[in-house]
């Protein structure tokens, strides 16, 4: 076919000529091709939930844009992505509060949303996320960082078939520290939610600086967690494993991860904040709450704020809350125009019974100062376990 | 320059290729071998260049990571050749116009993906799930699970490997002309002298491959572990991976890297230099 073509070499010689013009001229072309098909187009980094169909799809038949959303399973990789450079990628990323205020902002990873057009959102939110959100703000309490919605208590899950819950509320991180437990429960493969867990199984507050004497009881505390473990696995073997009989209880966990299972059908299966401990104020629970922002992306798509309001919809908070994987409460629920679409079954799978008396148990979750010396130390106890 | 201008045509057409696997292939290499260099929990490749990574490594316990991953791919290795020889033998010799159907079946399990066939092991073997569930329910016996145990990774892996120490062996098998086994039978030699002196060297080349695949393969694997042994063992991949992830310490998940690629490739080199498998294949 190629002798009964067109192509003569002096053609060819004239076809890559222009080629190499064009390819030559990408340098200067190139970004403004890209800047124009931007405005088509959405990336999203985010948990899980945010990259379901049920939440896209209706979002990209009102734009016609391409949206894609990728998730991950823990905030230091999402972090590290955009470390990486991946900055010129994404448009929003989704983790949790911390990260926002104390690490994205301040090393120009994310940037400010408007604040006059986003913050009359928060009044509409439940009373705690009035605004100015603490999460949702800079240190200085200027700049508006990103939106919250999901949220939830997460210290750890008992199956109350085999330790009540009040038992288990009552004696809290002290379920660890009972030689009788071992070989009963699992560890949820959430390490860095581990490294709190086990500061509160050794007695003192995970976020803050730790002396000699704290990681020395850390090290013992690892050791004996990891040693007694079952099983170390993701959030569906746990809940297997806890609806078997496998287990009994594990760490860490809560709404979040015990959601699954209370939706196909197993009540027993319970995120427990127990009643008293270590942290500030004598609280003994630790809490996430979802913080989306706008990526630092020199390209940023113009579509970035536009989803941010679309998800803050009554329906479409509804979605998000309930979107495949897990479920969760979501910081709407404060709109009565929301509240009414979640059915009594969605309620009880997301303990809307004891939400408000469990988030007042717990603090937020922060960075831990020693973070990286700590998970190391609970790296090598997991290994030699 | 010379040397260019003399290259052949097809050396010449060569070249956009070469660069490609260059720059695709080579040039991640370099930057994990870079990486590796570089101090803890940066970002960057711009920082002085030092061992410290490598003597962290040395100071702390991760030769237990590798140290299980490369027992348990050895063992894997073992098992899978002990119980695939006589399968590819079937196929090669004995089953006749079976075989294709057999070969089909343990092809099958392949368009499923790995993590699937895991977690369908988990309910077959969990508590009360389809083993122990129907025991107890039909008998009245209660066993305790095979789960979360060493035991499990091991089977969890053999299961996973199958295939690349099968189909090798099959291949291996089926370079045995039958002549040379008829022609040792007729001159006297029992069954085990023909396989000991026949069939087992003449298939060598399977063997050779299907260890070699198996075992990059095995001592790489992480969900086995993770899944079916409840992460009862690390592995050194999954060290990898929490150096990556959680401890946001690159150059320490590149030193781990760097080491796992220097010790399989050190294994593999040493393999295929008592190996030829260029004489194996006849291509010498």
């Amino acid at each position: 076919m190629v002798n009964g073509s067109k192509i003569s070499r002096r053609n060819f010689m004239q076809q890559s000529a222009i080629m190499a013009a064009a390819f030559s001229a990408g340098g200067t072309l190139a970004p403004r091709r890209a800047w124009a098909a931007r405005e088509t187009e959405l990336n999203i980094l985010c948990w899980e939930g945010y990259n379901s169909a049920q939440v896209l799809d209706p979002f990209r038949s009102s734009t016609g844009a391409t949206v894609k959303a990728e998730s991950l399973t823990n905030d230091p990789t999402m972090i590290n992505r955009l470390r990486a450079g991946e900055t010129n990628i994404w448009d929003l990323i989704n983790v949790n509060n911390p990260w926002a205020r104390k690490v994205m902002h301040p090393e120009g990873l994310i940037k400010p949303l408007d604040r006059a057009r986003f913050e009359p959102y928060f009044e509409t939110m439940m009373p705690d996320f009035k605004p100015p959100y603490q999460w949702a703000m800079d240190d200085s309490g200027t700049e508006l960082l990103g939106m919250a919605q999901r949220f939830g208590p997460y210290s750890f899950v008992v199956n109350t078939d085999k330790i009540s819950r009040a038992t288990a509320e009552d004696q809290g991180w002290n379920l660890w520290n009972d030689p009788a437990n071992a070989g009963k429960y699992g560890i949820l493969e959430s390490d860095d939610w581990n490294v709190f867990g086990i500061c509160c199984i050794a007695g003192f507050d995970p976020f803050k600086m730790h002396d000699d004497a704290e990681v020395a009881k850390f090290t013992e505390a690892a050791k004996r967690v990891f040693g007694g473990a079952k099983l170390v696995g993701d959030i569906a073997t746990m809940n297997q494993a806890i609806i078997s009989g496998e287990i009994d209880f594990h760490l860490t966990g809560g709404t979040y991860s015990a959601s699954p299972a209370r939706a196909d059908g197993h009540p027993e299966i319970r995120g427990i904040t127990p009643n008293s401990g270590p942290m500030a104020g004598g609280k003994g629970g630790i809490a996430w709450i979802e913080i989306t922002s706008q990526v630092n992306n020199p390209q940023l798509s113009p579509l970035a704020e536009q989803f941010l309001e679309y998800v803050q919809s009554p329906e479409m908070a509804h979605t998000v809350a309930f979107a495949e994987g897990t479920f969760n409460p979501v910081s709407q629920m404060g709109n009565p125009e929301c509240f009414k679409l979640f059915t009594p079954e969605e309620l009880d799978t997301i303990q809307w019974d004891s939400l408000g008396e469990e988030m007042a148990r717990s603090v937020e979750y922060d960075i831990v100062p020693d973070y990286d010396k700590l998970l190391d130390i609970m790296t090598a106890a997991k290994r030699d376990a | 320059m010379r040397k260019f201008l003399h290259l052949s045509q097809g050396g010449r057409s060569a070249l956009p290729v070469l660069l490609f696997l260059l720059c695709g292939f080579l040039a991640p290499l370099v930057a994990v071998v870079w990486f590796s260099f570089m101090p803890a929990r940066t970002f960057s490749l711009a920082a002085a260049p030092s061992l410290d990574n490598y003597v962290t490594i040395f100071q702390s316990t991760s030769y237990v990571s590798f140290l299980w991953s490369l027992a348990l791919a050895s063992v894997t290795v073992l098992v899978l050749a002990v119980l695939c020889y006589p399968v590819a033998y079937g196929l090669v010799r004995v089953f006749g116009k079976w075989a294709t159907l057999l070969t089909l079946l343990f092809t099958i399990p392949l368009f499923v993906s790995e993590n699937i066939r895991i977690y369908g092991w988990v309910l077959f073997l969990i508590k009360n799930g389809v083993l122990l569930g129907s025991l107890k329910s039909m008998f009245g016996v209660e066993l305790e699970s095979i789960l979360f145990t060493r035991t499990a990774i091991l089977l969890g892996m053999v299961y996973v490997y199958l295939p690349f120490m099968l189909f090798p062996l099959t291949l291996g098998i089926s370079m045995v002309p039958n002549e040379t086994r008829d022609a040792a039978r007729d001159l006297g030699a029992t069954r085990w002298q023909v396989f000991r002196e026949i069939e087992l060297p003449l298939s060598m080349p399977g063997f050779t491959i299907g260890f070699l695949l198996t075992f990059v393969l095995a001592v790489g694997a992480i969900t086995e572990a993770k899944v079916m042994g409840g992460q009862r063992i690390i592995p050194v991949a999954q060290d990898i991976e929490i150096a990556f992830t959680y401890a946001q310490n690159w150059p320490l998940g590149a030193a781990l890297s760097v080491l796992l690629m220097l010790v399989v490739g050190g294994l593999v080199l040493a393999a295929l230099w008592r190996f030829d498998l260029d004489r194996f294949l006849g291509r010498k």
